[in-house]
């Protein structure tokens, strides 16, 4: 309130301009430059700072800005004005009874009897008008009773945000809508499969959580979403790999990240390398296109006729569930598997890890970190003989996924490794090992640096693509994003990836990053027994969980303790294999057979004169099924 | 005369890329961001944001974004829950309405200045509605504001602000 002024304490001085008395409080309060006027009136008013002689005291204007919430105006009134008064100027303007008008000023609500000067109120401040409604006061909205009305506004926010997502022109699918951030896009298309309501206990078991995590912990919800949408039936109808992707949660959330990720990096390196003449398309077909490389690709094609058939089935099983995966981490993982006859239990039994492992692998290609699995194999290969050759086939798949990785010397170690201890070993498989060997050298080499030289120039040459990063690492995936998928994905060669990414010293720099990560996880492994159930679903990125790459980190870094002599990359992979392993076990298990799958095609195959079975059985699950890319292939060999 | 209650109003910011932002500016954008805040504001013991759905509100924290980065002390304000719902169902019809949003000019920090401007006279830091401004003061940012135009933020979590039925 206002400090009452008493004629004592106060000198008065004549102004040679007005008759009122100047009254210069006393109170350090108000500074000796204010003026301080008494009015006939009694109440008392302050004019502004500026020079008094300039001020005729007594009708001074001030212009004040009133805003309601639907716009504001300007008002003119004298700066002694009481507030009752500037209400009643107000309701008749406003149309409305001064009862429900409401003035507020720097957060104060201002009183009837008050001045607007007393309170501070000078030219052109801005007071806010609030009219209250004629009827009683409101509860908030989100109080016990109207919580079904906000469960349906929740709902009904879910099924708008249902299908949208950042970055329609990425080809993304899409996540379902309990995450983090809804961003919904213009198209309003709208698939509400998913109408789970987020009622309040849900929501607030969700807010404990990291939201991918929680999200794709939900498999319930994710299949019901994605089996009802649309788009998916199509990919189905479009590739039946797919189906088996779709239905496995965990997958499902790999392959999305991996698509992801895998889509932007296509997109940039389509576009920087547009003359690369890839042979096969990508979606959804589990190897790049290294052949494209020049030097390994006639050696590449080579080695994958000579595979051992029962091997490289086996793994089939295991990857063939995850087929995006395989983009990322390799064309040669799709060769190999595709020269594989299914003796799929014992392979499964043994390579639990597998999917995770190329997760892993292929997300190195990306942003992460994580590299390809080194300790695992070399742990693996000190197992039993009988073990050997699924080691190697693990070790094959690693040392594939190498030129999607980033660390060239774990795998050629491995590899060597397993020239060594299988050389009793499949007479094929052992032939192809060497071959396998060098060609991964060559490939390593080349891939490695093309790959992590790439991805710095990528987000600077292609910055939207690199929004879309920041964005879908964020957020769920667009319903356009999932449409655009499939078209995305074909249209784009992986092996441009690769050939694109080219510089050594961005490979330098992302092996700098893991390091960074791996000082991180010795920092705090309090969050690592948090995280750990969590690592299958977000082996890949350690952007989407930027907040979290410790976690991730700590992960990879923990079981690593005991093998510090890896490099810095290989510790990583390593470890996180061994989580993974411990982790994922069979969630990726595919019930089909290659051969069952392709029967049809296979027969055309033969038909056709392609009168070698496991040749044709190869090409084919390396095209997915695509029976002319087989028989490109096949020519090839 | 007796002191008016006073109640503290905080801001919640948070960094919707969850560290995105402030690794990957440099390169994509060629500047330093810190991160992409959303921000709500909290007063009433509620936390009270805009988005894509309009106006919404929900326990502080209460969103899937999970506890604030960051809170920012706004100041205090007299102004009471009854006036206070009052103003925001207006806002809610007027400025701020779902359809309103839109990511650069009318997002979830326009609405938290404003309505800390109106409880407490005081602005929320520049630096969390420059945002806008320096992403679009990059050619990345230029290049994507079609694709960034579209799109729109609605944390879950929180429930609608509007009148009861039949207040006008």
């Amino acid at each position: 309130m206002t400090p009452a002024l008493k004629p004592s304490r106060n000198i008065c001085l004549p102004s040679p301009n007005c008759p009122c008395w100047y009254l210069l409080p006393a109170y350090p309060l108000n500074s000796m430059s204010h003026v301080t006027s008494r009015a006939p009136r009694t109440d008392q008013s302050r004019c502004p700072s500026s020079l008094p002689a300039d001020n005729s005291m007594s009708s001074s204007c001030t212009r004040v800005i009133v805003k309601t919430p639907a716009k504001q105006e300007d008002f003119t009134v004298a700066d002694d004005i009481l507030v009752r008064q500037f209400k009643e100027k107000l309701a008749a303007h406003f149309e409305c009874q001064i009862d429900q008008l409401v003035l507020v000023f720097m957060g104060r609500l201002l009183k009837d009897e008050d001045t607007l000067s007393q309170r501070g109120i000078t030219d052109g401040h801005t007071i806010y008008l609030v009219i209250k409604s004629k009827n009683g006061s409101r509860s908030l909205a989100h109080s016990s009773q109207n919580l079904p009305t906000n469960d349906h506004c929740h709902q009904d926010r879910n099924i708008k945000e249902n299908n949208s997502g950042v970055c329609q022109t990425a080809g993304m699918s899409q996540v379902p809508v309990k995450s983090a951030l809804f961003i919904e896009s213009h198209v309003p298309n709208v698939q509400n499969q998913n109408l789970e309501v987020d009622n309040p206990q849900h929501a607030a078991q969700m807010l404990e959580n990291l939201c991918f995590q929680q999200l794709l912990s939900n498999v319930e919800f994710m299949q019901q979403f994605v089996s009802g949408h649309l788009d998916k039936q199509q990919l189905i109808q479009q590739n039946p790999e797919v189906a088996h992707l779709l239905d496995n949660c965990e997958s499902l959330w790999q392959t999305l990240e991996l698509i992801r990720s895998l889509a932007i990096i296509q997109e940039i390196v389509q576009t920087q390398q547009p003359a690369q003449n890839l042979e096969h398309s990508l979606n959804p077909q589990p190897y790049l296109g290294l052949e494209t490389i020049p030097s390994g690709n006639s050696v590449l094609c080579q080695s994958y006729a000579d595979f051992s058939d029962q091997m490289f089935n086996s793994m089939q099983d295991p990857f063939g569930d995850n087929p995006s995966t395989g983009l990322l981490a390799g064309q040669l993982t799709g060769q190999v598997q595709s020269s594989t006859p299914p003796s799929s239990q014992e392979w499964q039994d043994q390579y639990p890890c597998l999917p995770t492992t190329r997760v892993i692998c292929t997300d190195s290609c990306g942003l992460s970190s994580v590299t390809s699995t080194n300790a695992n194999p070399n742990t693996l290969n000190h197992t039993s003989r009988t073990n050997m050759i699924s080691t190697k086939d693990q070790s094959h798949v690693c040392a594939i996924q190498q030129p999607a990785g980033i660390p060239i010397l774990p795998s050629i170690e491995v590899m060597q490794q397993l020239q060594e201890e299988n050389k009793d070993g499949c007479v094929s498989v052992c032939s192809s090992d060497q071959q396998f060997e060098e060609d991964f050298q060559l490939l390593d080499e080349q891939a490695t640096s093309q790959i992590t030289g790439g991805i710095a120039q990528l987000f600077i040459n292609y910055p939207h693509l690199a929004a879309q990063i920041m964005f879908m690492s964020m957020t769920p995936l667009s319903e356009q994003c999932r449409q655009q998928q499939p078209i995305f994905l074909q249209q784009s060669k992986l092996s441009d990836l690769l050939l694109a990414l080219a510089n050594p010293k961005a490979s330098r720099a992302i092996l700098q990053i893991e390091e960074g990560f791996q000082l991180l996880a010795t920092e705090a492994p309090i969050l690592l027994s948090c995280f750990v159930p969590y690592l299958s679903d977000s082996c890949w990125l350690p952007g989407v969980q930027c907040s979290f790459p410790d976690t991730v980190t700590r992960t990879w870094n923990a079981p690593d303790m005991a093998e510090p002599k890896r490099p810095e990359c290989c510790h990583k992979s390593g470890a996180v294999l061994h989580r993974l392993q411990s982790l994922d076990g069979n969630s990726s298990q595919t019930p089909h057979a290659p051969e069952i799958r392709f029967r049809k095609q296979m027969k055309f195959l033969q038909d056709i004169g392609f009168g070698n079975y496991y040749a044709n059985l190869q090409a084919l699950i390396a095209t997915e099924g695509d029976t002319n890319a087989a028989i490109r292939k096949l020519k090839k060999s | 005369m007796e002191s008016p209650h006073l109640y503290p109003v905080k801001l919640y910011v948070y960094d919707l890329s969850k560290g995105l932002a402030r690794r990957l500016s440099p390169i994509m954008l060629g500047k330093q961001l810190e991160g992409i805040w959303h921000t709500s504001i909290v007063v009433h013991k509620d936390e009270f944001f805009f988005g894509s759905g309009g106006i919404s509100s929900c326990p502080p924290g209460g969103t899937l974004l999970g506890p604030p980065d960051t809170v920012v002390d706004v100041g205090s304000t007299e102004v009471t829950e009854e006036i206070f719902l009052e103003y925001l169902s207006s806002l809610g019809e007027s400025l701020f309405r779902g359809e309103a949003y839109n990511l650069f000019e009318h997002n979830c920090n326009t609405f938290s200045n404003e309505v800390a401007q109106f409880l407490t006279g005081r602005k929320i830091p520049s630096y969390i509605t420059d945002l806008p401004s320096e992403v679009l003061s990059t050619p990345f940012g230029q290049a994507l504001r079609p694709l960034l135009d579209s799109i729109q933020i609605q944390p879950p979590g929180g429930n609608t602000v509007g009148r009861p039925n039949g207040q006008s």
